[in-house]
C-alpha cells in the first residue's frame, strides 16, 4: 500500500510536468530524443543530464532532453517511459532502474516504431541497443590490480558490494579475486560484505573488519557510498596510507579522503560521456545507419566500439569508458 | 545441556520455575534483555577472542548513540499505546535543512546553537504529528506512515536532493571531537567522540520525565487505557502533542549528530532503518500495545540490536547469511517476549 501511494503520487506529478512540456514536444519537427534515468537530481546523473545537453548543442537537428522520477523507484520510472511513448517521441534513452519491469513497455514501444538505447543493462532483451562504458570483467580486474600494486602484492584483503544481488558488482569482484589469483602472497577474507550502498553501515562493518583482521592491507569496494564509508574507518584509525582502498566512487564526494590519503584510487565512468554515447547511437538508428564494430560513437571513451549480439534482438556496444583516478589526477573529473 | 530460557516458557514438569521466570519476565522484562546480551557476548568471545577489546566497546557505543535516541523517542510513543515510523523522515528533513542553512546563510553559527535548532525543528515536526494523531482521531500508525513521505517528499522536493560533502567546519569538528582516543596494540587510533555522552544525558531527561513528572503519569495512563485517562482528566491533546513533540526532538538531535559523525548530509539517508528500532524498543521489554517498558530497557534493546549487528563479520557468518541470521533473532525474541508477556 505504501508503495502504491507513493507511485500514484509520482505518476501525477511526471503527468502533470510531461503535460507542461508535451505541447512542445508534439509541436516539434525534429526527431525527439528523450533520455530516462533511474532517478533525477543526483549527481550522477546530473553529470549524465550534462552530457544529454552537450549532445543537443552538438546536434540541432534533433530535440535531446533528459527525464527521471524523483526517487529510485523502478513503477516510477515505468510510469515515464508510458508517458513519453504515449507522447510519440522518436527515440528512447533509458538507464533501467530494473530491466525486467520495462521489458513489457519497452517492446510496446519498439513495435511502435521508436528507437530504444539502453544503458547499465546488458540483460534487457527489448532494446535496439545496449551500451556499456566498459567491460564488467575488465573494470574488475583494473581495480584489483590497483589494489595489487598498492598492497605491494600481498597481505590480507577484502570486498565489499551493494548487495549480493547486484549482477554488476558481483561481476567486478569475481574478476577481481581472478585477478588476486596471480599473486600468491594476496589473501582474500570475508569476501562481498554488503554495504546497501550506505556510508554509515559500510563505516560500522569496515571497523568490524578492522578489528579482526588488524594486519589487513586491502579494500576493494563496489557501490559508490562505500568508498566513503570505508575510507572514513580508515581514516579516524589514522591507517590512511597503510590500508589500501580501491573501489567505485564520485570524485566530487571522494576528493577529501582522496586527499587524505585514505582512499588509494576510485574508479568510475564518465555518466556525462554515457548520456552522449546513448543519445549519438539513438541518431545514428533514427537515420537508420548501422551499428558497426570498431565504429566511433564521436564521444571520447567510445571512439572504437566493440559490437556484439545482445541479450535479445539488439546489440550490446561496449566502449572502453573506464576512468581510475587518484589523489593526482581527480581534479580532471569533478563531478 | 543449561535448560535455555526458551525451554522454561512452555515446561510443564517443571510450572513452579516457569511461574517464576514468567513473573520476572511480567514485573522486569528487562532482565531478560540483560541475560540475553550478556549470552551473546560470552558466545561471541568464545568464538572470536578478538571481540573482547576495548575498542569493540567503543565502536558499539558509538553506534548506539543514533538509534538509542531514536529508541528513546518511540518508547515514549509506544509507552502511551502509540507508533511512530516518521521519526527517520524527521531526523533526515532536520539535519539536511540545517546543513544547508548553515553551510550557505550562517556559517559561523555556533554548534549548541545548531543542535538546539535541531531539536526545535524536530520538535515543530513531531507537534504536527501529534496535533493530526489527535484531531484526525487515526491510529497513529497511519498518520506517521502519511507524515514521514510528506516530510521525506517535502526535503526532496523543495530542500534539495545533492548531497553535502563538506560540512561546515564547527560541525565537522563536533563529529570529531574525542571524549576518549588510544592507540591500539596494530597501531590503529581508537576513539570514543564526545556526542556519545548525548545518549545518557538524553536517557536520564527521558526517565525522569516518565517517572517523576505527571506528564509520565499521564503518558502511561493514555497507554493503560486512553478511555479512563480521559475521565481521570488527563488532557489528551496535551498528552499527544508533547510525546510526539518529544520524540520529534529526539530525532531532530539523532540526524544532527548523524550527520556530524558521517561527515556528510544525505538527504536520502536514515529513511527505511525504522524497523530496526522498533524492534531494539519491544526487544527492550516495551510492550507494542503500550502501558508498559522502562528507559534500561529500552537503551539494553537498543545494545542488543547493535551487538548482534556489529560482531557478524566477526563470528564468520558469510555474508549471504547475516540478514537471515538478524531477522531469524529478533523474531525469535520479539516473540519469546511477546509469549510471556501473554501468560502473564
Amino acid at each position: 500500500m505504501k508503495k502504491h501511494s507513493k507511485t500514484l503520487l509520482g505518476a501525477s506529478l511526471v503527468a502533470a510536468a510531461l503535460a507542461i512540456s508535451g505541447g512542445a514536444l508534439v509541436a516539434q519537427e525534429k526527431p525527439v530524443i528523450a533520455t530516462v534515468v533511474k532517478i533525477s537530481g543526483i549527481p550522477w546523473f546530473d553529470r549524465m543530464n550534462t552530457g544529454v545537453k552537450a549532445f543537443q548543442a552538438a546536434n540541432p537537428d534533433v530535440v535531446a532532453t533528459q527525464y527521471g522520477p524523483a526517487t529510485a523507484d523502478a513503477a516510477q520510472q515505468l510510469q515515464i517511459v508510458q508517458d513519453l511513448v504515449a507522447k510519440g517521441v522518436n527515440a528512447l534513452a533509458v538507464v533501467p532502474m530494473d530491466p525486467q519491469v520495462l521489458e513489457g513497455t519497452l517492446k510496446r514501444a519498439m513495435d511502435r516504431g521508436i528507437v530504444v538505447v539502453t544503458h547499465e543493462a546488458d540483460n534487457q532483451k527489448n532494446t535496439n541497443a545496449d551500451v556499456e562504458a566498459f567491460d564488467n570483467a575488465d573494470y574488475g580486474k583494473a581495480l584489483n590490480q590497483r589494489l595489487a600494486e598498492c598492497m605491494g602484492k600481498k597481505g590480507k584483503w577484502t570486498t565489499f558490494v551493494g548487495s549480493l544481488g547486484s549482477r554488476t558488482h558481483m561481476q567486478w569482484v569475481g574478476a577481481g579475486e581472478a585477478n588476486a589469483k596471480q599473486y600468491p602472497d594476496m589473501q582474500l577474507v570475508d569476501p562481498n560484505n554488503e554495504s546497501f550502498d550506505d556510508a554509515n553501515g559500510t563505516y560500522e562493518k569496515a571497523k568490524e573488519i578492522l578489528r579482526k583482521h588488524p594486519d589487513i592491507k586491502g579494500f576493494q569496494t563496489s557501490a559508490g557510498n562505500d568508498v566513503l564509508g570505508v575510507g572514513r574507518a580508515i581514516d579516524e584509525a589514522g591507517l590512511s596510507g597503510k590500508v589500501c582502498l580501491v573501489g567505485t566512487g564520485l570524485p566530487n564526494p571522494s576528493a577529501d579522503l582522496l586527499e587524505s590519503g585514505a582512499i588509494t584510487a576510485i574508479g568510475f565512468w564518465d555518466p556525462k560521456n554515457a548520456g552522449m554515447a546513448m543519445n549519438s547511437i539513438a541518431k545514428t538508428l533514427l537515420a537508420k545507419k548501422p551499428l558497426t564494430n570498431g565504429m566511433d560513437l564521436g564521444v571520447p571513451g567510445y571512439e572504437k566500439v566493440k559490437v556484439t549480439k545482445g541479450a535479445g534482438e539488439g546489440v550490446l556496444i561496449i566502449g572502453n569508458g573506464m576512468v581510475l583516478a587518484d589523489k593526482k589526477n581527480y581534479k580532471e573529473y569533478l563531478f | 545441556m543449561n535448560p535455555a530460557p526458551l525451554d522454561l516458557v512452555d515446561a510443564g514438569p517443571r510450572p513452579a520455575r516457569a511461574s517464576r521466570l514468567r513473573d520476572l519476565v511480567a514485573r522486569r522484562p528487562e532482565a531478560i534483555t540483560f541475560v540475553l546480551l550478556v549470552a551473546i557476548c560470552v558466545a561471541v568471545s568464545v568464538a572470536n577472542p578478538a571481540f573482547l577489546q576495548a575498542s569493540s566497546l567503543i565502536d558499539i557505543g558509538r553506534a548506539s548513540v543514533v538509534m538509542g535516541l531514536f529508541a528513546l523517542g518511540v518508547f515514549v510513543i509506544l509507552a502511551a499505546g502509540g507508533i511512530d515510523v516518521s521519526f527517520t523522515a524527521i531526523a533526515a528533513f532536520t539535519m539536511y535543512s540545517l546543513t544547508v542553512l548553515v553551510s550557505k546563510h550562517v556559517p559561523g553559527l555556533p554548534m549548541p546553537v545548531i543542535v538546539l535548532m535541531a531539536m526545535a525543528g524536530g520538535a515543530l515536526l513531531g507537534t504536527v504529528n501529534g496535533l493530526l494523531v489527535h484531531h484526525l482521531r487515526v491510529p497513529s500508525l497511519i498518520v506517521t506512515i502519511g507524515t514521514q513521505y510528506l516530510f521525506r517528499g517535502f526535503l526532496l522536493s523543495f530542500i534539495g536532493t545533492v548531497w553535502i560533502m563538506s560540512l561546515p567546519p564547527q560541525m565537522g569538528a563536533f563529529g570529531r571531537m574525542p571524549l576518549l582516543q588510544f592507540e591500539a596494540a596494530s597501531g590503529a587510533t581508537i576513539t570514543l567522540p564526545m556526542y556519545f555522552l548525548v545518549l545518557p544525558a538524553a536517557a536520564l531527561v527521558t526517565w525522569w520525565i516518565l517517572n517523576r513528572t505527571l506528564m509520565g503519569k499521564a503518558i502511561f495512563a493514555v497507554g493503560g487505557n486512553a478511555g479512563v485517562a480521559a475521565r481521570l482528566g488527563y488532557n489528551l491533546r496535551t498528552v499527544h502533542v508533547f510525546m510526539f513533540a518529544y520524540a520529534g526532538a529526539l530525532a531532530g538531535l539523532a540526524g544532527i549528530i548523524h550527520t556530524c559523525a558521517n561527515r556528510q548530509s544525505n538527504p536520502f539517508d536514515l529513511v527505511g532503518t525504522e524497523i530496526n528500532v522498533i524492534a531494539a524498543v519491544v526487544l527492550g521489554g516495551a510492550r507494542i500495545t503500550g502501558g508498559t517498558g522502562t528507559v534500561l530497557g529500552t537503551l539494553l534493546g537498543v545494545l542488543l540490536v547493535v551487538v548482534v549487528n556489529s560482531v557478524l563479520v566477526l563470528v564468520g557468518i558469510p555474508s549471504t547469511w547475516q540478514r537471515v541470521v538478524v531477522g531469524g533473532f529478533i523474531l525469535l525474541a520479539a516473540a519469546f517476549f511477546v509469549t510471556c508477556q501473554k501468560k502473564s
